[in-house]
């Protein structure tokens, strides 16, 4: 905006008071003094005019300042409402991959790591016992005796039920750095890390034990026993091939009368 | 004015949105690899719906993942219902979740936090 040029006397006052205190004929200094008095508040007029304007300018800035300020301060809110819902979302994601996790590595029906989880840590068992001879590990098969039966005559349901106690009654019975899966059906396969073949019967013998003397499901349904076959791991040696033996010895207890454990 | 529809990919939510119903539906993720040409012709849409005619618009929501992007877009399109609504105009929304995930239904109850607008939230029966 262009302003008007200003007639501003910068000695208006000087004057008005050099003429007041000169020595003038009476008549003669009315006239100019007058003049000079109407300059001079026309000259204030136009002053408070231009400050008011000047005000004006300057609330209108504050004001818009204070619009820049409260959108700012809006989109700071926005924008951590963004972050806040976006760490929620990886969070929700998060816990979806570990149920997803956990759902590829464990049994469902009896919450014990699944044949997948157990290959590979029986396969990095058998890496460990390479590095370190002293790493020597036992494995166990462990088959629930005449679970068809069960199933036949009191359903698939019952079954399950079976499957479940046996699962917690193995599980309970482990140390903590044993491991239990469910192999497949009726079978659970059991890791032993550093368990000497010396210590294996009795071990079996002890999970033999817990299983049948766990509580029972119901008053109809038998109650389950398990036999156990179990053999040592040799160094070297793949894997399958002490499966294939374990699973020799556990066919030579299901022969022996079930509810039994046979080492090789 | 059209109808838009878009069907669901792995990245992208299902969306009709009927003009003649006032009725936008959106179900699935959300984590375009552009989003900002995913969303504009939905926004878009909105605004022309909400200039062209003053009829009621209902949402009709089963989001379920939201990347960063698209949270800030559905924080834009609620705006705009919000904005539609303090003009007097008939907005709701109706977020839906499975209720095996209730974080889904959490995260619907952020995004409601400053409308005033009718926004329910409620597991899928």
């Amino acid at each position: 905006m262009s302003m008007p040029p200003l007639p501003l006397d910068d000695n208006l006052e000087e004057q008005i008071e050099a003429l007041l205190a000169a020595d003038t004929p009476a008549d003669g200094w009315k006239e100019p003094l007058h003049e000079l008095f109407q300059r001079y508040i026309d000259q204030q007029r136009l002053l408070d005019r231009l400050t008011h304007i000047a005000d004006r300018f300057q609330a209108a800035e504050r004001e818009r300042s204070q619009g820049y300020l409260v959108n700012y301060e809006k989109k700071v809110r926005q924008l951590e409402k963004i972050v806040r819902i976006s760490d929620q979302y990886q969070t929700m994601l998060h816990q979806l991959k570990e149920r997803l996790e956990h759902a590829s590595n464990y049994d469902s029906l009896t919450n014990l790591p699944n044949r997948r989880y157990m290959t590979i840590r029986l396969e990095e068992a058998a890496a460990q016992a390479a590095r370190k001879p002293e790493a020597g590990f036992t494995v166990m098969i462990a088959d629930v005796d005449d679970f068809k039966a069960v199933n036949d005559k009191f359903g698939h349901a019952a079954g399950d039920r079976v499957l479940q106690a046996v699962a917690r009654a193995l599980e309970l019975a482990l140390r903590e750095y044993d491991m239990c899966a469910r192999w497949g059906g009726e079978e659970f396969l059991l890791l032993f890390p550093a368990c000497e073949s010396t210590n294996a019967p009795l071990v079996a013998e002890r999970l033999r034990l817990a299983v049948a003397s766990a509580p029972r499901i119901s008053e109809e349904i038998p109650a389950p026993t398990i036999s156990i076959g179990y053999t040592q791991h040799r160094t070297q040696e793949n894997i399958d091939k002490t499966l294939l033996r374990a699973d020799e010895a556990l066919y030579k207890a299901k022969n022996a009368g079930r509810n039994c454990s046979i080492g090789m | 004015m059209n109808d838009l529809e878009l069907a669901q990919t792995p990245s992208t939510p299902a969306v009709r949105m009927d003009h003649k119903e006032g009725r936008v539906f959106m179900a699935g993720d959300s984590y375009p690899e552009n989003p900002f040409e995913f969303f504009q012709p939905i926004i878009d849409w909105i605004d022309t719906f909400l200039k062209e005619s003053s009829r009621p618009l209902a949402f009709d929501l089963e989001l379920i993942y939201l990347n960063t992007s698209s949270i800030r877009a559905m924080m834009d399109i609620f705006d705009r219902l919000e904005e539609a609504h303090q003009g007097g105009r008939q907005v709701n929304v109706l977020w839906s979740y499975d209720p095996d995930n209730e974080r889904v239904g959490e995260l619907a109850e952020e995004f409601k936090e400053d409308c005033t607008f009718p926004f329910a939230i409620a597991p899928r029966s």
